[in-house]
């Protein structure tokens, strides 16, 4: 059985007789630098997380949360202005394709609301160029395609995750932009032949 | 009074050279050497077009055609064709003309129509057939077809020949008779009537409208058939089964093989049908809002 011996290899009798500290035998911080830098430049933004104090952090995610959600409000009312234009419209046209409240919410993709601002805004003089009982009857069709979202949007706020109710939904979007662009379609079809 | 006589004399001039200003109606006839498997391309407004194959390697045009139309144009090179009527800038598309059009038999068509009536048949080339608020009845032939009115009425019949057909009204009536293939049809408000002799792929949808298909399926064929408050009835026979799922909100749901539709879910609204006919090789998925649900797995 061995005895208990200090770093020098004397025999020592009780703690007291032990170093208070034991200094490595070379200056081991270089490496540790070198080794804390690599982790640091593969992760920096996770190293900084680190660095900042949970209270602090909190206060930060507050902020965050805060401008996203202004930044969203600020996209539906964008959303709101661009997609309902307010000038020019004949009657009829705007209560057929008025946005509705969960416009914002269920399509949000920047190309669609675009090409579908695009389309509403010529939508008058794409109207004008059909023959009359051609354009009652468009406007019929987009009548029920509005009557449908709303209806589409009443039941999903009663259940709001119903898989089938938002199928649905998306493909009346789809249903919609399919008949804008028939119409855009057929009043150059009109204007070419 | 001599004043007053002279001002009606000049009255009556007038709307005597406006009357001579405004033609009868005339006709025109103009045949041209066309390939027998090209593209001809026919326009016109108002009236009616009518398109028939034949044997011969001409495109041959007769028209009558009201006052208001200035010319037709018709011409033909690198197998292209071109017919089309043309009105003078002023008369805002009211001027009419009913065509005739006789085609080489393999030929590919392109008809475009505002308000006149497209009417086509004895062709077997690819159709693609568009019309404002004229009607669109067709003979199909073995190609693809894509046919598509705003508000005016389809009515396609086909020989069972498959081929890949998309049709699209926006408030018209669709119906196809004897189709075949890949079929792919909607309307937001008129009424969707399909049959088809034998079919690989179907979608059919409506917002408003109802939708009827009856289909015999092909081995693996896919149904898909949906409607926000139209009722859609789907009658499907295939030799080796098929799955199905439908699905709706606040529709009823029924079937010819009794099988009872269950609730979506305990506290959930809607019902639901599924299960297996057969070997469950294809697959048919129909839903809908508020329209009702109808599967038949016979013809």
């Amino acid at each position: 059985m061995t005895g208990p011996y200090d770093g020098t290899g004397r025999k020592v009798d009780s703690l007291a007789e032990l170093a208070r500290s034991i200094e490595p035998e070379r200056d081991l911080w270089p490496t540790i630098e070198a080794s804390l830098g690599r982790v640091e430049a593969a992760a920096p933004a996770a190293s900084d997380a680190n660095l900042i104090p949970p209270r602090r952090r909190r206060a930060r995610l507050t902020w965050l949360a805060a401008a996203a959600m202004l930044a969203s409000v600020a996209v539906g009312v964008w959303i709101g202005r661009s997609v309902l234009p307010d000038v020019g419209v004949p009657a009829g046209v705007g209560a057929a394709t008025d946005a509705t409240t969960f416009d914002a919410a269920y399509v949000n993709d920047p190309r669609y609301q675009r090409e579908r601002a695009a389309l509403l805004r010529s939508l008058p003089a794409r109207l004008e160029a059909l023959p009359p009982p051609a354009r009652a009857k468009v406007l019929a069709s987009l009548a029920t395609i509005r009557k449908a979202k709303q209806d589409l949007e009443s039941a999903l706020g009663k259940d709001p995750g119903n898989a089938l109710l938002q199928e649905l939904l998306v493909d009346t979007y789809q249903d919609e932009m399919r008949a804008l662009t028939d119409v855009r379609e057929a009043s150059d079809a009109g204007r070419g032949v | 009074m001599r004043r007053a006589c002279g001002m009606a004399v000049s009255l009556l001039a007038l709307c005597a050279s406006r009357m001579a200003l405004a033609r009868d109606d005339w006709t025109f006839d103009k045949t041209v050497a066309a390939s027998a498997r090209g593209v001809v391309d026919i326009s016109n407004v108002a009236g009616s077009i009518e398109v028939s194959g034949w044997d011969r390697q001409e495109v041959s045009v007769h028209a009558v055609l009201g006052g208001e139309v200035e010319r037709v144009d018709v011409s033909s090179e690198g197998g292209r064709t071109l017919v089309k009527v043309v009105l003078p800038s002023h008369t805002r598309g009211h001027g009419e003309a009913e065509l005739h059009v006789q085609v080489p038999r393999e030929s590919e068509v392109d008809v475009s129509a505002v308000s006149a009536d497209i009417r086509l048949s004895g062709v077997l080339g690819v159709e693609r057939l568009n019309a404002v608020s004229g009607d669109v009845t067709a003979e199909l032939g073995n190609a693809d077809v894509e046919a598509k009115t705003v508000s005016g009425e389809l009515r396609l019949k086909g020989h069972g020949s498959a081929a890949r057909l998309h049709i699209s009204s926006v408030s018209g009536d669709v119906r196809l008779e004897h189709g075949a293939g890949d079929f792919e049809g909607s309307t937001v408000s008129g009424t969707l009537g399909v049959t088809l002799d034998s079919a690989g792929s179907i979608r059919a949808r409506s917002t408003s409208g109802d939708v009827r298909l009856e289909a015999k399926l092909a081995r693996g064929a896919t149904v898909e058939a949906t409607s926000v408050s139209g009722d859609v009835n789907v009658r499907a026979s295939a030799e080796d089964g098929f799955s199905y799922e439908a699905s709706s909100f606040s529709g009823d749901i029924s079937d010819c093989f009794d099988v009872k539709a269950e609730r979506a879910g305990q506290y959930m609204p809607g019902s639901r049908l599924q299960g297996t006919r057969g070997a469950g090789a294809g697959h048919v998925r129909i839903k809908t809002m508020s329209g009702d649900v109808q599967l038949c797995d016979r013809n």
